[in-house]
């Protein structure tokens, strides 16, 4: 119903280069995310879809309708482009009642009294805020100023959501809830959204695929488990997944094979990748530990056990070579302790030294 | 060939969503208008004394009306009256400014110390007296002073000093650059208070503290930390009183001219009384390079924007307080006693003096209510009635309030209009001008600024009509003088309010307009209304301004007042002056209450 296509973006400020030939497709229905460290550009993306920002080069597509195109010098206004969105500080207006927040949209498309009434009742009972719709933001906790932001967005129907961080100013449990309760009205709405946050966790439990950037440019576009599975590039392994992934650097013994080592340990990835210097990024959970002494695992010691809830994170270390681990919370591991170490061969990802750019196993087998 | 084709086209088509976007219009249209109203003014009062004018024929014969000449500048410079009319009344503004600004910084950063820093009781109500000196009209204390040292050789009844005494007061001390330097301190004083008391509230305590904490004495932290982190503010207080003080009209003129002594700025309105135009041009722009002087210096002493000037008072100061043991109590005295002196007798005296039936006489049957109540008895004050049946009072107070109402109004939403722009397209190099526009008329001295729209409004020019002599006139020079002050408040207001509000408004669909009424309006509604109040007390009050504007059909109290004491008719300009201290008193009032109001909103959304 409104698939958006984003071709070719550029946006600089003088010149620092905001987005860089950014390209993208998001399905109709889609919960897409944009992830990435402060300053890479997701915001300013967001803001060009909204029309908040003009591009300086490229083309979005919204449906059948191009809303910004450099070449045809198209520009469609913020308000013409049908969509809602959520600001991280919310936006909303302080001197009007949570009612009249809501109402605005509807004022704008001059929708008759008793349409308008039906609808707001019927939105604000959705969110859950139906007996505090005389009340002004600032008498609304953080959570329920949310909710009336949300409200607001889903007042017109628009069958585009715009999300900027919306649920960084929550606490951490009032922010659990609320994935829950985004997530669901979007599945209703069966709107396209899109969807801003720095929080991998958000990101992981609310898309359907989850846009990785970084200085502007897209890093990987994927599902979130194949995000965590097969990071396409050490950038993108090292920014998903806590505690973070093990990158280790190592070089092949005699040029080539699938030995691999760098003085302190040694790794047989059990697979030729062709390439003498190579990161091997190892999940925690991919790395196990055993007490019992084993010809094939080599000895690390344990050099910080550091309990977290359902798990225990292991710092093991071997010579100047550090890695982390995850076990159990009932585990008897102690600092000091040495243990024998076995990587899940299957599950590393290889990335080449030079360019940081993941091999892939089916290209050099084949 | 195409890359240079479609940058071209896609220029013009960024050029056409350009023009057609109603914040741009509203800015081309703001741009033109103020370049009209502010930059025009100046180079049309240069070309005035750069050129002769009708009136020059009667004084040179080679005056050829229109034609370029350096005349009236060789007149004002090298001419045998120079020194009479510029470089005599130059001196005199120099020596009356800078007495004055020396007195008024002393008394003012003394008084800052103790209401800032100190633990002197009565703060809270000696504060409000202290600053009512500066919230009365000038000439009020210039009339109050006339009042006790008038002296019978210059003309009229004796004063209380004589009354009292049975001897007249020496000259020096009732005309001349005395009383004009004392009266303009007092005038003043509360002006380089709050310069002062705002930067002494800026010092952090703690930064006084860790140097106590590495070892510093106090007297070490003062000289090292204290006066280092406020010299900056009390420089640029010491020369933005200065500027001040020489654009003053009424009160040097009370003072000065009936021995003669005039300053740059009476001597303007005294050339053009005498017909002489274009001299008072030339001394106009003289005033107006005085000021640009004066700001120049005090911006590079404070590089800091947002402070160059101070608009609304009032505020709270807290900071540690420092402890003056058994000096509490006696400079609680001193203090109260000067406040009383200076904020409340000036107005008692102009009070008694309006009920006293003959000048001078100080008794119980001499006292009257006819200056008030009386009808048109031709035996006093030249058969004027009383106050409240004198129907050109009631016409100049109808038109004080409707002027300073409409220009209120006017400025405040106009500047709220300018402050958007500059803020909010802050990048573009126009808006950049139209801030910097909008802030010119600071830089001119009121009597300087009405004596450039004397010379633009006297005859039609093109559409415009010769506005001279109407409402119109006065109500457009209080609105582009109030505006620096306006857009200002409109700044602080616009730059609190997110941007992100407008643009949940602007994806919701709604057109600027809707916007700006919808959204910003009433957000900056508040702080527009405190900005409103203090320009209708600012216009309410202003006389050099609009002086040289003036016709019998749109007299204000002030300019009313002023005719009166040029008239010798004392009992009645007090009791006008004294009916425009209590008004601009009451707006005072108004707009402490409204920010209180403020405060305690804020308040209640924090708890």
């Amino acid at each position: 119903m409104s698939k958006i296509s984003v071709r070719n973006l550029t946006k600089k400020y003088g010149t620092a280069i905001a987005l860089n030939n950014v390209s993208l497709e998001i399905e109709s229905g889609e919960f897409l995310v944009l992830l990435g460290p402060s300053g890479c550009g997701k915001t300013t993306l967001l803001r060009c879809l909204a029309g908040l920002e003009t591009p300086d080069a490229g083309e979005i597509i919204m449906g059948d309708t191009v809303v910004f195109s450099s070449e045809k010098n198209i520009m469609t206004p913020p308000g013409k482009r049908n969509l809602g969105m959520v600001f991280q500080s919310y936006a909303l207006w302080p001197h009007m009642s949570v009612r009249d927040n809501v109402k605005f949209g509807l004022d704008v498309l001059k929708t008759p009294k008793p349409i308008a009434d039906e609808r707001l009742d019927e939105v604000l009972g959705d969110v859950g805020l139906g007996h505090l719709d005389q009340r002004y933001p600032s008498e609304l906790s953080g959570g329920q100023q949310q909710r009336v932001a949300l409200a607001r967005l889903l007042a017109t129907q628009p069958p585009v959501f715009l999300m900027d961080e919306p649920l960084s100013n929550l606490d951490a449990r009032l922010r659990m809830d609320m994935r829950v309760e985004l997530k669901r009205f979007q599945s209703e709405a069966k709107a396209t959204t899109v969807y801003v946050t720095h929080d991998q966790t958000e990101a992981m439990t609310m898309s359907t695929r989850v846009v990785v950037m970084k200085d502007g440019e897209v890093q990987q576009i994927s599902p979130p488990d194949q995000l965590y599975r097969q990071p396409e590039n050490t950038f993108v392994a090292d920014f998903v997944g806590m505690p973070r992934i093990n990158l280790i650097k190592l070089s092949a013994e005699g040029g080539h094979g699938s030995v691999y080592s760098n003085g302190d340990i040694q790794v047989d990835i059990e697979w030729e990748p062709g390439c003498s210097e190579v990161v091997v990024g190892a999940r925690p959970e991919d790395i196990t530990v055993s007490q019992e002494p084993s010809p094939t695992a080599e000895d690390y010691e344990i050099t910080a056990v550091l309990p977290n809830g359902p798990e225990t994170i292991i710092q093991l270390t071997r010579g100047q070579t550090a890695l982390i681990t995850r076990v159990g919370h009932d585990t008897a591991l102690i600092d000091g302790q040495t243990v024998w170490v076995h990587f899940k061969t299957q599950a590393l990802n290889v990335y080449a030294a030079e360019t940081g750019a993941l091999i892939s196993r089916e290209a050099v087998t084949i | 060939m195409t890359d240079i084709s479609q940058i071209s086209r896609k220029g013009a088509s960024q050029f056409r969503r350009a023009i057609i976007d109603p914040v741009n219009i509203t800015m081309l249209l703001l741009l033109a208008v103020l370049a009209y109203l502010v930059i025009w003014p100046f180079v049309q009062l240069l070309i005035e004394t750069l050129t002769w004018g009708q009136g020059d024929r009667r004084i040179s014969r080679q005056a050829v009306p229109g034609e370029f000449t350096w005349f009236h500048w060789l007149q004002a410079t090298t001419g045998p009256l120079s020194s009479k009319m510029l470089y005599g009344p130059l001196v005199n503004t120099l020596k009356t400014g800078v007495a004055a600004t020396i007195l008024a910084l002393v008394a003012g950063g003394v008084l800052a110390w103790c209401v800032v820093r100190s633990d002197m009781p009565g703060k809270r109500w000696l504060q409000p007296v202290l600053t009512l000196p500066y919230i009365v009209p000038s000439f009020a204390i210039a009339l109050a002073w006339e009042t006790v040292f008038r002296s019978p050789k210059v003309g009229g009844q004796p004063g209380i000093y004589e009354a009292f005494l049975g001897v007249a007061p020496p000259e020096w001390l009732s005309y001349g650059a005395f009383p004009i330097s004392i009266t303009l301190a007092i005038h003043y004083f509360p002006f380089a208070y709050l310069l002062v008391a705002g930067a002494l509230a800026t010092i952090d305590s703690q930064m006084e503290e860790s140097a106590l904490i590495s070892g510093a004495g106090r007297l070490m932290t003062l000289r090292r930390i204290t006066f280092p982190v406020v010299a900056p503010a009390f420089v640029a207080a010491l020369i933005l009183t200065f500027g001040k003080t020489i654009g003053q009209f009424a009160l040097p003129f009370l003072l000065g001219a009936p021995t003669q002594f005039h300053t740059v700025a009476t001597m303007v309105y005294a050339n053009l009384t005498l017909g002489l135009d274009s001299l008072a041009f030339v001394l106009a722009i003289v005033l107006i390079g005085m000021s640009l002087i004066s700001i120049y210096l005090s911006n590079r002493f404070v590089g800091n924007k947002s402070r160059r000037f101070e608009t609304i008072s009032g505020k709270g100061f807290r900071s540690r307080v420092i402890a003056l043991g058994g000096w509490r109590w006696p400079i609680f005295l001193a203090v109260a006693f000067f406040a009383f002196m200076v904020g409340i007798v000036p107005l008692i005296l102009l009070a008694v003096q309006s009920v006293m039936l003959i000048d001078g006489f100080y008794g119980l049957e001499n006292l009257t209510p006819h200056f008030w109540t009386g009808r048109s008895n031709p035996e006093i004050a030249f058969g004027e009635p009383g106050v409240l049946h004198n129907n050109i009072i009631l016409g100049a107070t109808w038109n004080t309030l409707k002027l300073a109402f409409i220009s209120a109004i006017i400025a405040s939403v106009i500047g709220l209009v300018i402050a958007y722009i500059t803020v909010r397209r802050a990048h573009n190099p126009l808006a950049r001008a139209l801030d910097q526009i909008a802030f010119i008329p600071f830089l001119f001295p009121t009597i300087a600024f009405g004596a450039m729209y004397l010379t633009l409004f006297a005859e039609p020019v093109g559409p415009i009509p010769a506005l001279y002599g109407t409402f119109a006139l006065l109500v457009l020079i209080s609105v582009v003088s109030r505006l620096p002050y306006s857009v200002k408040t409109g700044v602080t207001a616009i730059t609190q309010i997110g941007q992100e509000l407008e643009e949940a408004a602007e994806l919701a669909g709604a057109s600027w307009t809707m916007r700006f009424r919808r959204i910003i309006m009433p957000l900056a509604s508040s702080g527009v209304l405190s900005g409103m109040m203090v320009s209708f007390v600012g216009v309410m009050r202003e006389l050099s301004l609009i002086i040289l504007l003036i016709t019998p059909s749109t007299r204000v109290l002030m300019t009313v007042g002023f005719g009166y004491a040029e008239e010798g008719l004392a009992q009645l300009s007090n009791a006008l002056v004294l009916i425009v201290a209590v008004l601009t008193i009451i707006g005072e009032l108004i707009l402490m209450w409204i920010g209180k109001g403020k405060m305690a909103r804020l308040r209640e959304k924090q708890s």
